[in-house]
């Protein structure tokens, strides 16, 4: 710590007006929440996050919601730039708007030259938004600088006139705000009033309710910033609840939003007070933006050296750096691992740097990634936009909305992937930087907690957005009769030929394939022609192949436009039948009935259901399996959750099809069912399944198949962390991509070549062209198959990347013939349901190699920790 | 499900077992230990002068004396009968009626050398007599509470002690009295669980106890229209005809959870933590994982399962929504249940469970029994669960939704006072676990976690040990104790002027703290 550091901490006593008390207790329990975010090149309003906040009400009660604004229009707030730029906006919350004028006598007019003073607009009565049951605050701001007097008599009573001029005011403007909170907030047992934010560029709004109320009460639909974040916070101590306590929280010029629950509170508290920092919200989250402020503006760390404060690099990871990394990290963990938060936790923080002409947006997860976090990016050319989610369906959501306004936007982002906490990888932290161009414009980057930069290897065609020409263009004629054929001659053979001409994609038009697709749709009149224009287009939208320079967002999004256009020609219940297939959706639930004789396919629209409760579409698909359905096609998700699971013993004869942004707990429970996620899954997916078959065309979440009994499970990307934990039985799982970490903890699924269960982990991906690449590491986790007592890995190694240092109690061991024959048919119908070929699996720098040379298994020995007596 | 329907032939009633549920008589009848020397609280020594001439067995009231007729000799005491010098205030006593001599009373060094403060010889004791008669025991032993100096054992309820002001009301006809519960008081829609009794049965797996000492809690469970629970290890096919009185566990291993055994249960728990042992999951040693018991959890025999701790797929108030909604989805028509242990802010677990949607919060405090625990963490981690019980109750009635969640309390629940008295701190019910355990022989030698385990064949999964035993047997053994605890709480409701156990929850100014003397202090 430097000297000024050390002065700035010190001279704070100057700000506390009695002396410290005994660290408190949290103010409320929290544990979690939902978190979302986004930042983009252009400003966008504030109803974007408003559609993905609705989306996680559920992971929030409703007694604390906030958002955060980053990156703002010197329009909008009516002031120049240059101002917007250099001035602080001084947000405050009045509890009690009769101490307004008390407040700004003591606490505005005399330090400050205000530029603007508004009163934030709201809906007249707050009983007109929905569902909002406290008032919220009167939110007063002040557009302000410190007066250049009190600030130099600031710097001369503070022996701060080492700082820089800015450094200094910032300074002023954190202790003027902690002051008066204390003097309207914190010490009082009557709450009047608050600093909700006090950075330049950057305002916060909070109230007693949903995040997305802030947006309807306040009015901030068409107010627009370059980042948005939001919070839904889920406290359950205490009858009344403030703003005050609701995220995000500031340090100066960052807003923090928080999912998770601090073990250490204490311990953290005790380390701010030991550097003179006090509180006066006492929740997890204004310890978080302590910290972050503390580390960042008065100690100065480079941002990668806060990262590491809050989730440190340990085990194999650290082994992993390079040794002037580790020489660093160890003195930032033998420093701050006292404050390092212990538990679950995710941040997500919003910034503006005006000084540096940014603004960025970052999320940080914890090193044992205990909550659930995906980050998406996407690149239109002029348009970039990053997003940081609790969950994926809520980034689909904000994409949703953004596309539906405004063309250069996409519904399906270019990229989708997780942090891996505390990691020599990514470091478990990735950031959004909102930055000039040069020619005026703002371009986004996005680098991980060590700089790398994260690239998009994409197409630019759009194959989407087409000219009103382009769309009306109908297709040749001769290809019409072509796809009329090959859906007549059904599959294998019609499927087939509709893919191998669809790999013509890289030579065709943009509105080729649109045009192409809707001949498949028009084309699917009857059960026949149904049933393989559904199978053709699922497979042209699962499988990757060579898009050549369509760009890959786009096409999926084709498909997924196409597929949906495909299911609304279902008859829906109410209407005449057509044979085959019918049609369910919220407005005619209660119409639902059994299945006629001619008739297969239950096809349930799930817009607008519930994603959870007795009113959910899961429940309509359980009572439908009652009535006699058994194949299921639900499409138009928006993370509703819980499909495949309470249908009962011995599904055998169900199959069911998932097309959206598919929920949590899908497949959890299955026993004897096919379920076919066509896209990324979600968390807690196949827990406790017991038999079945499970497609997944694209990562999987948290916790996938904790406690599973068995089933046959195909993943073609990632999993995340700690799937297969408590597994027994005969789980036989291929994942194609890799795992977080903590894989296949305390199996127990028995010997592998005896019944037992497996998993196979091949540590591949597909570039940006759909071509199969090895993974840097096939496992890069810290710990693999720890106490496991029985099942097996199948690591695809051929480097021999896998090391003993990351089993805990496993052992690896050369590959037998015995082991092939049992992986083989795995590996085949891996083959049939994504097209990676084993023998590509097998092939290594170019040349096919023996699975012996390729493979490794790693199995359990006999632990003495786990043994009986005998054996001791 | 709908097939099964069509077997039994009769309506399917929402949330009830689509199985043949077998119906168990809720009758009381004797059920003598099951080992030849019985253990009494009193021995009787016989020497070599007795002639066996009959008068012990003339005097003797309460057949510990036996001589059956056509026998030269008088049989060997029943010694555990016996209920000591206090006899002779009931009239001639055959110590002293024996014109040899022949006979002493002494307290019995066996007795002697069971139990422990909280566990006393004498609760024991009492225990087994409860289940051997199915009636309150008599006064020479103290059934009521044990010598812990703390806890329970500190808590009379006012009538018990004199001289604290206390006046007591018209006693109620026991007739009168209805000690039922109803579960659902969430008003959601979900089907009402009522129950005869104000307690029901801990889990306990299938690995950690035998097969005959789960089915014989289920059948007693079925006798006395209450619960019993499964525990974490799976839910053996031959539970199912008692499917409608089984609890079954969602517990962080998720052993032996599968869909189908969700589905067939009114009533699931999820095991968040357990008051013996909070911050540890369940653990099953080696030894006691037996191929069958492997073969349930579809584990591997012979190594130790450790269940995780906490949920891996909860770490949050809002994951413990999702994982509630899921059980919710999977069988529409049960009612949750969430145990937790009692951490310094079980307050506010328990509000955050019932926003979460559940029906009832299950507190297991520090008491609680249980073979596999590390000795630093027993009795050392959670709340004692008579501070943990009015700290929940009363944080309930401050949100003003007491009244629309079932407040169930655990963790050394050990007789029908201690469970009246779980009640009138805030509670609706109690929760037992080892005193089904000591009523089906239990010595509490704290063996069960060694080698096969229980000695007695109780907490045992080893086949030649679980034969110890008759499901028959065992079964009376568990109706008997409950019926006489019912006889209890009857006494306790009508000494207090009560008709339904309902009136007596929360009120902690029918009890009174015993300090030090001359300082009780009224609760």
């Amino acid at each position: 710590m430097n000297d000024i550091a050390e002065r700035i901490l010190a001279t704070r006593s100057q700000v506390y007006s009695r002396p410290a008390t005994p660290t408190e207790a949290k103010a409320a329990e929290e544990g979690g929440c939902g978190v979302t975010g986004f930042a983009c090149t252009i400003p966008l309003a504030g109803r974007f996050i408003y559609e993905p906040s609705v989306q996680m009400q559920n992971r929030g009660n409703g007694k604390g919601g906030g958002i955060a604004a980053v990156g703002l229009t010197p329009e909008q707030m009516g002031v120049p730039r240059e101002v917007l730029d250099d001035a602080y906006l001084l947000q405050i919350a009045l509890l009690d708007p009769s101490c307004h004028a008390e407040l700004e006598r003591k606490f505005v007019l005399p330090d400050f030259d205000v530029v603007t003073s508004v009163r934030q607009p709201h809906v007249k009565d707050y009983r007109d938004v929905p569902g909002l049951e406290v008032c919220p605050p009167d939110v007063h701001r002040y557009v302000v600088r410190v007066k250049p007097d009190k600030l130099k008599k600031f710097a001369e009573e503070s022996g701060l006139g080492g700082l820089s001029p800015r450094e200094l005011e910032d300074e002023f403007v954190w202790r003027n705000s902690y002051r008066l909170n204390d003097e309207y907030y914190a010490s009082l047992g009557e709450k009047r009033a608050f600093v909700l934010s006090h950075g330049r560029d950057l305002l916060v709004f909070k109230l007693v309710g949903y995040a997305e109320q802030n947006v309807e009460y306040y009015q901030l639909e068409d107010f627009k910033a370059h980042a948005w974040i939001a919070h839904q916070r889920y406290p359950t101590k205490g009858r009344v609840w403030h703003p005050g306590g609701a995220h995000p929280f500031v340090g100066l010029n960052e807003a923090l939003v928080h999912n998770g629950d601090f073990a250490n509170y204490y311990s953290v508290c005790e380390y701010l007070k030991q550097r003179n920092i006090r509180q006066q919200f006492l929740t997890d989250t204004e310890v978080s933006a302590q910290l972050f402020d503390l580390w960042d503006r008065v100690y100065k760390y480079p941002l990668e050296y806060i990262i590491e404060a809050l989730a440190p690099t340990t085990e194999l990871d650290f082994d992993q750096l390079p040794p002037e990394k580790q020489a660093v990290y160890r003195q930032i963990q033998a420093t701050h691992i006292h404050a390092s938060p212990d538990g679950p936790w995710f941040f997500i923080i919003a910034r503006s740097q005006p000084d540096k002409k940014k603004i960025q947006l970052l999320g940080i997860t914890d090193t044992a990634m205990l909550r659930p976090q995906v980050f998406a990016l996407q690149d239109n050319g002029d348009v970039q936009i990053g997003l940081i989610c609790s969950e994926k369906q809520a980034i689909d959501a904000t994409l949703r909305s953004l596309a539906k306004e405004d063309m250069r936007f996409c519904p399906v982002a270019d990229r989708y992937w997780n942090a891996r906490g505390g990691s020599s990888t990514d470091g478990g932290a990735f950031v959004f930087t909102v930055g000039e161009n040069g020619d005026g414009k703002k371009k986004m980057t996005c680098t991980d907690k060590f700089g790398r930069e994260v690239k998009l290897n994409i197409g630019s065609v759009r194959c989407d957005n087409l000219s009103e020409e382009d769309e009306k263009a109908e297709a040749p004629q001769e290809l019409k009769d072509k796809v009329d054929g090959w859906l007549r001659q059904g599959a294998p053979a019609g499927v087939d030929a509709i893919f191998q001409h669809a790999q013509g994609l890289p030579d065709w038009k943009a509105g080729d394939l649109k045009r192409f697709c809707r001949l498949i749709v028009d084309g699917a009149t009857d059960a026949a022609t149904i049933a393989t224009a559904v199978e053709a287009l699922t497979l042209l939208r699962d499988r990757r192949f060579y898009y050549g320079d369509k760009r890959r967002a786009t096409v999926i999004r084709v498909f997924n436009i196409m597929l949906a256009r495909l299911f609304d020609k279902a008859p829906l219940f109410g209407g005449p039948a057509s044979g085959y297939w019918r049609r369910v959706n919220l407005a005619t639930r209660d119409l639902l009935a059994a299945p006629a004789a001619d008739e297969e396919v239950l096809v349930i629209d799930a817009e607008g259901f519930p994603p959870e409760g007795d009113g959910c579409d899961a429940v309509l698909m359980c009572k439908a399996h009652q009535l006699g359905w058994r194949r299921f096609i639900v499409y138009r998700l928006r993370g509703q959750r819980f499909h495949g699971a309470g249908l009962g013993l011995e599904t055998g004869d169900v199959r069911i099809d998932l097309y959206g942004s598919n929920g949590d707990y899908t497949a959890s429970g299955m026993d004897g069912l096919q379920l076919y996620i066509h896209g990324n899954a979600q968390d807690q997916v196949a827990q406790i399944a017991k038999s079945g078959k499970l497609a997944i065309y694209g990562d999987v979440g948290q916790t996938f198949m904790y406690g599973a009994k068995g089933g046959d499970v195909y993943v073609l990307g990632n999993a995340a962390g700690r799937p297969l934990i408590n597994a027994v039985g005969h789980p036989r799982v291929v994942i194609n991509g890799t795992c977080l970490d903590f894989l296949a903890e305390s199996f127990m699924a028995g010997d592998p070549l005896a019944g037992g269960g497996f998993v196979v982990l091949n540590g591949m991906e597909m570039d940006g062209h759909g071509r199969l690449v090895t993974q840097a590491t096939p496992y890069p986790g810290s710990n693999l198959f720890s106490l496991a007592s029985g099942g097996a890995i199948y690591v695809r190694d051929p480097k021999r990347q896998v090391t003993e240092r990351q089993l805990n109690g496993g052992v690896i061991s050369p590959l037998t013939d015995k082991d092939w024959q049992l992986i083989l048919p795995y590996l085949e119908e891996n083959e049939r349901l994504f097209g990676i070929r084993v023998q590509d699996l097998l092939t290594v720098d170019g040349a096919v190699k023996a699975p012996g040379e390729v493979y490794r298994k790693v199995s359990a020995v006999t632990l003495s920790v786990l043994a009986g007596s005998k054996k001791k | 499900m709908a097939n099964a329907n069509v077997l039994e032939g009769t309506p399917h009633e929402a949330g009830r077992s689509s199985w043949p549920q077998e119906k168990v008589e809720r009758k009381v009848a004797p059920a003598p230990d099951r080992y030849r020397n019985a253990i009494g609280k009193y021995k009787i020594y016989r020497s070599a002068a007795c002639n066996s001439c009959g008068r012990c067995v003339q005097v003797c009231k309460y057949g510990v004396h036996k001589k059956p007729k056509g026998y030269a000799l008088t049989l060997r005491p029943e010694d555990h009968l016996c209920v000591g010098p206090a006899c002779s205030e009931q009239g001639e006593m055959c110590v002293a009626a024996c014109p040899q001599k022949a006979l002493k009373i002494r307290l019995n060094p066996n007795a002697d050398a069971m139990g422990d403060p909280r566990w006393t010889s004498d609760l024991i004791i009492s225990n087994w007599y409860q289940a051997e008669t199915g009636h309150t025991p008599p006064d020479y032993l103290q059934y009521r509470h044990g010598e812990s100096g703390g806890g329970f054992d500190k808590i009379r309820f006012k009538f018990e002690v004199p001289g604290t002001g206390y006046t007591p009301p018209e006693p109620v006809p026991t007739e009168a009295i209805d000690t039922g519960l109803d579960l659902n008081r969430s008003g959601d829609g979900r089907p009402q669980v009522h129950i005869d009794i104000p307690l029901y049965g801990g889990g306990m797996s299938f690995g950690s106890v035998s097969i005959y000492t789960i089915l014989a809690k289920a059948r007693s469970a079925a006798a006395w229209n209450t619960f019993s629970c499964t525990g974490e290890g799976g839910y053996p096919d031959r539970l199912m005809p008692y499917d409608d009185h089984m609890i079954t566990q969602v517990a962080t291993g998720l052993f032996g959870v599968r869909e189908d055994t969700i589905k067939r249960v009114r009533i699931v728990e999820f095991k968040y933590a357990q008051g013996a042992k909070p911050g540890l999951g369940g653990h099953l040693l080696g030894d006691k994982n037996t191929p069958e018991v492997a073969r349930m959890r579809g584990a591997v025999p012979g190594n130790a399962l450790f269940s995780p701790f906490p949920f891996h797929s909860v770490y949050s108030v809002e994951d413990h929504k999702k994982h509630l909604d899921w059980i919710k989805e999977v069988n529409p028509d049960c009612l949750v249940s969430v145990k937790v242990s009692t951490p310094t802010d079980v307050d506010m677990v328990a509000v955050g469970s019932y926003y979460a949607g559940a029906h009832i919060i299950h507190l297991d405090g520090s008491y609680g029994g249980t073979g596999a625990a590390p000795d630093i963490a027993k009795k050392n981690i959670a709340m004692p669960i008579e501070y943990g019980i009015p700290k929940v109750h009363k944080f309930l009635v401050a949100e003003g939704i007491r009244d629309k969640v079932t407040l169930i309390a655990s963790g050394g629940i050990r007789t029908a006072y201690d469970a009246m008295k779980a009640i009138a701190l805030g509670a609706d019910g109690v929760v037992i676990g080892t005193a089904e355990l000591v009523a089906v022989g239990c010595v509490r030698c704290a063996c069960c976690e060694s080698g096969r385990g229980c000695p007695r064949g109780i907490a045992s999964t080893d086949t030649e040990l679980a034969e110890l035993m008759t499901l028959d047997w065992a079964t009376q053994r568990l109706v008997n104790l409950q019926n006489a605890w019912h006889e209890q709480m009857l006494d306790i409701l009508s000494r207090l002027g009560m008709k339904s156990v309902r009136e007596l929850c929360g009120r902690s100014d029918l009890l009174c703290y015993l300090g030090t003397p001359g300082q009780t202090k009224t609760l």
